[in-house]
C-alpha cells in the first residue's frame, strides 16, 4: 500500500476532512488531496506534520503491512462520529507509546487474566458474571475494599494500559494483538463513576473472546452483554461479606438503615449510592420497583461533596512515566521524543534529564546478604 | 580561519546557542545544514522561552535547510528493528537519514543521548561532535555547559550505542 492511500486511511480515521486536515497541518488542501491520490509525494517534512496531526507515526505511512485496526468497545460512546474518532485515535496512540517504552525498556510483560468458565457466548449468564467477579476478587487480591486497589492491581501486576482523557462518554476498552488489554476512562468524571467504569471494562476484557468473535454484530456490546458488565462490576466492587457487614452494623434496633449511612457506606466502597442500592437488590432480596423507589428518594436527597484531587487524574499511567524517564536517561529515547510522549514542552523534559554525569556508570546496588 | 565545514546541527545546540547570545558568531564561523524539521522544531520550541526567539528565516541564505524525499528517510530506518523507531524523533531521523545518504564526511552535532548512541551504533561515533568540542575548535570556547553539550556527554553515549552494536542487543 503507498502512501497516498495511507495518508487518506490516517486521515479518515481520525475524522477529519480535507479542509481540517489542511488547517491543523498548515498544508494547502490542493496539496494533501494530491498525496492522496499519489499525484505527487509530499517531503519528509510534510509528512511528519500530517503524521503528527493524525496521531501516527511516519513508520505507518512506509510499512507495507495492512493497517490493524483495533476493536475500540465504547460506553456511553458521544453522539458525534468525529468525536469518537478523534478520542479512539488519541487512546490508540498513547497506547502505541506506552507500548513502544515497554519495547525499549524491555519491560514488555504480558500475564494472563482470570478467565470465564464458559467459552460461549449462549453459555454466559449473570451466575458466570458473578463467578468471574468473584475469581477476579480472589485472583486479585481485592481485599475488603476493592475500588482502593483495582487499578494499581491491573496495571502493575498485570500490565492493563489505563489512561484518563477528557471526553464525552464514559470509557472505552480494547484487546489489540500489538499492544494488549487497555482502558481508556474519562477524567472529567467522579471516582466512584471511574472506578464502576473501570470494572464494567474490565470484564470487555476478560469476557472479550467470548463476545468478540470476529462477527459484525460484535463490534458493539449488546444489552444483555452490558447487563452482565454492570452486575460483574457491582459484584466486583461490592463484595458480599464485607458490604453486609458494613450494612447491618450501620443499621439500627428497628432494623432500617437511613440513606445518608448507605451513602457513607457507598462513599467507602467508592461506588454510586445508586450502586449500593442495586446491589442491595440482591444482598437483600428486593424487588426491581423497590429498589427503584429507593433510588428516586435517594435522588432527592442527592448529598453533595466537595471536589477532591481524585477528582482529577492524571493523564498518563506512573508506570509509564516511570519508563519514559528511564529511557531518557538511559539514552533510550531522545529529548524530544520524551517531550512528545509525555505530552510536555521541551522546557519541561529539559528538567527530567540526569545532571550527574557519572550516576549511569556507576550503578550503585545495596547488598541483600 | 578557515570555516567549520559540514555541520549538521540539532535544535539543542541551535536553541543554546541562542541562549549564549553567540548564534550569529557561530553561523559566520561554521557552514550550517539544518533539517527543515529541525528548524521548525527550534522555532516551535523557542517559544517556550521568554528571553529568546528564534527565527532561522533572516537565515536562509547563509544556512543550508534539508527537506529529505521520505524515502532517502525510509531506507535509513529500515536499517533497525522495531525497537529503534521509537528512539528518536522525526527531525533527528531526517537529519542522521541526510548524514548516512551523503556522500561527504558530515559532522552532527547534538545534545542528545540517543541521536549519539545511534552514530555509535551505526559505527559513524566519530561523525558526532559535542556543543563544547565545536565552540573550542572555532575559538568561541563557552564555561559552564551543562552536561549534555560536552564531550564527555558525547563520549559516555557513544560508547554506549557502540557497546550495543558489538553485543548485537540493547537500543536497536
Amino acid at each position: 500500500m503507498d502512501i497516498g492511500r495511507r495518508l487518506k486511511i490516517a486521515r479518515e480515521a481520525i475524522g477529519y476532512t480535507l479542509k481540517q486536515a489542511s488547517q491543523e497541518s498548515k498544508i494547502g488542501e490542493s496539496s494533501i488531496s494530491e498525496f492522496e491520490n499519489s499525484k505527487r509525494e509530499p517531503k519528509f517534512s510534510q509528512l511528519s506534520k500530517l503524521a503528527e496531526i493524525y496521531r501516527k507515526t511516519v513508520e505507518f505511512f512506509f510499512s507495507d503491512e495492512s493497517p490493524i485496526e483495533n476493536l475500540m468497545l465504547w460506553r456511553d460512546a458521544p453522539s458525534i462520529d468525529e468525536e469518537i474518532k478523534q478520542t479512539e485515535s488519541e487512546f490508540r496512540q498513547l497506547c502505541e507509546q506506552y507500548h513502544n517504552l515497554e519495547l525499549l525498556m524491555c519491560a514488555k510483560r504480558s500475564i494472563r487474566l482470570p478467565q470465564p468458565e464458559v467459552t460461549k457466548p449462549e453459555e454466559f449468564n449473570c451466575t458466570q458474571a458473578n463467578l468471574l467477579a468473584e475469581k477476579t476478587q480472589k485472583e486479585f487480591l481485592l481485599g475488603d475494599i476493592p475500588s482502593m486497589s483495582l487499578k494499581q492491581t491491573l496495571e502493575e501486576k498485570y500490565y492493563v494500559k489505563i489512561f484518563h482523557l477528557g471526553f464525552s462518554g464514559s470509557a472505552i476498552s480494547t484487546r489489540s494483538e500489538q499492544f494488549g488489554p487497555a482502558i481508556l476512562l474519562n477524567r472529567r468524571n467522579k471516582l466512584w463513576r471511574r472506578n464502576f467504569d473501570l470494572a464494567h471494562e474490565l470484564f470487555h476484557l476478560l469476557t472479550w473472546g467470548i463476545f468478540r468473535t470476529g462477527a459484525p454484530e460484535s463490534t458493539e456490546p449488546s444489552q444483555v452483554e452490558e447487563k452482565f458488565a454492570n452486575g460483574f462490576a457491582s459484584r466486583l466492587l461490592l463484595p458480599t461479606d464485607s458490604v453486609k457487614n458494613k450494612i447491618d452494623s450501620a443499621s439500627g434496633q428497628d432494623g432500617k438503615v437511613s440513606f445518608e449511612a448507605l451513602d457513607e457506606i457507598a462513599r467507602e466502597f467508592g461506588v454510586s449510592l445508586d450502586s449500593l442500592l442495586w446491589r442491595m437488590l440482591y444482598l437483600y432480596n428486593k424487588s426491581v420497583e423497590e429498589i427503584e423507589r429507593y433510588i428516586e428518594h435517594a435522588n432527592k436527597l442527592r448529598m453533595t461533596r466537595p471536589l477532591r484531587e481524585s477528582d482529577k487524574p492524571d493523564r498518563l499511567p506512573e508506570r509509564y512515566c516511570s519508563l519514559a524517564i528511564r529511557a531518557l536517561n538511559e539514552g533510550k529515547l531522545s529529548l524530544m521524543q520524551f517531550a512528545k510522549y509525555m505530552d510536555m514542552s521541551y522546557r519541561q523534559a529539559r528538567e527530567y534529564l540526569t545532571e550527574d554525569e557519572d550516576f549511569k556508570d556507576e550503578k550503585i546496588s545495596i547488598s541483600l546478604a | 580561519m578557515k570555516k567549520f565545514q559540514f555541520l549538521l546541527l540539532e535544535a539543542g545546540p541551535i536553541i543554546k546557542l541562542f541562549e549564549l547570545g553567540i548564534w550569529d558568531d557561530f553561523i559566520e564561523k561554521c557552514d550550517v545544514t539544518i533539517s527543515k524539521i529541525v528548524a521548525e522544531e527550534a522555532k516551535w520550541v523557542s517559544r517556550e522561552f521568554q528571553d529568546i526567539r528564534i527565527d532561522l528565516e533572516p537565515y536562509e541564505a547563509i544556512i543550508k535547510v534539508v527537506d529529505l524525499e521520505p524515502a532517502i528517510v525510509k531506507s535509513f530506518y529500515e536499517k533497525f528493528n522495531l525497537r529503534y523507531k521509537a528512539v528518536i524523533h522525526d527531525g533527528e531521523k531526517e537529519t542522521l537519514a541526510f548524514l548516512c545518504e551523503s556522500p561527504e564526511n558530515w559532522s552532527v552535532c547534538s545534545a542528545d543521548a540517543a541521536v549519539f548512541m545511534v552514530l555509535g551504533f551505526l559505527g559513524k561515533g566519530n561523525q558526532g561532535i559535542s556543543l563544547q568540542e565545536i565552540l573550542q575548535k572555532i575559538g568561541l570556547s563557552q564555561s559552564n555547559l551543562e552536561w549534555e553539550y560536552t564531550k564527555k556527554f558525547r563520549e559516555k553515549y557513544t560508547r554506549k550505542g557502540q557497546i550495543d552494536f558489538t553485543q548485537g542487543q540493547g537500543l536497536l
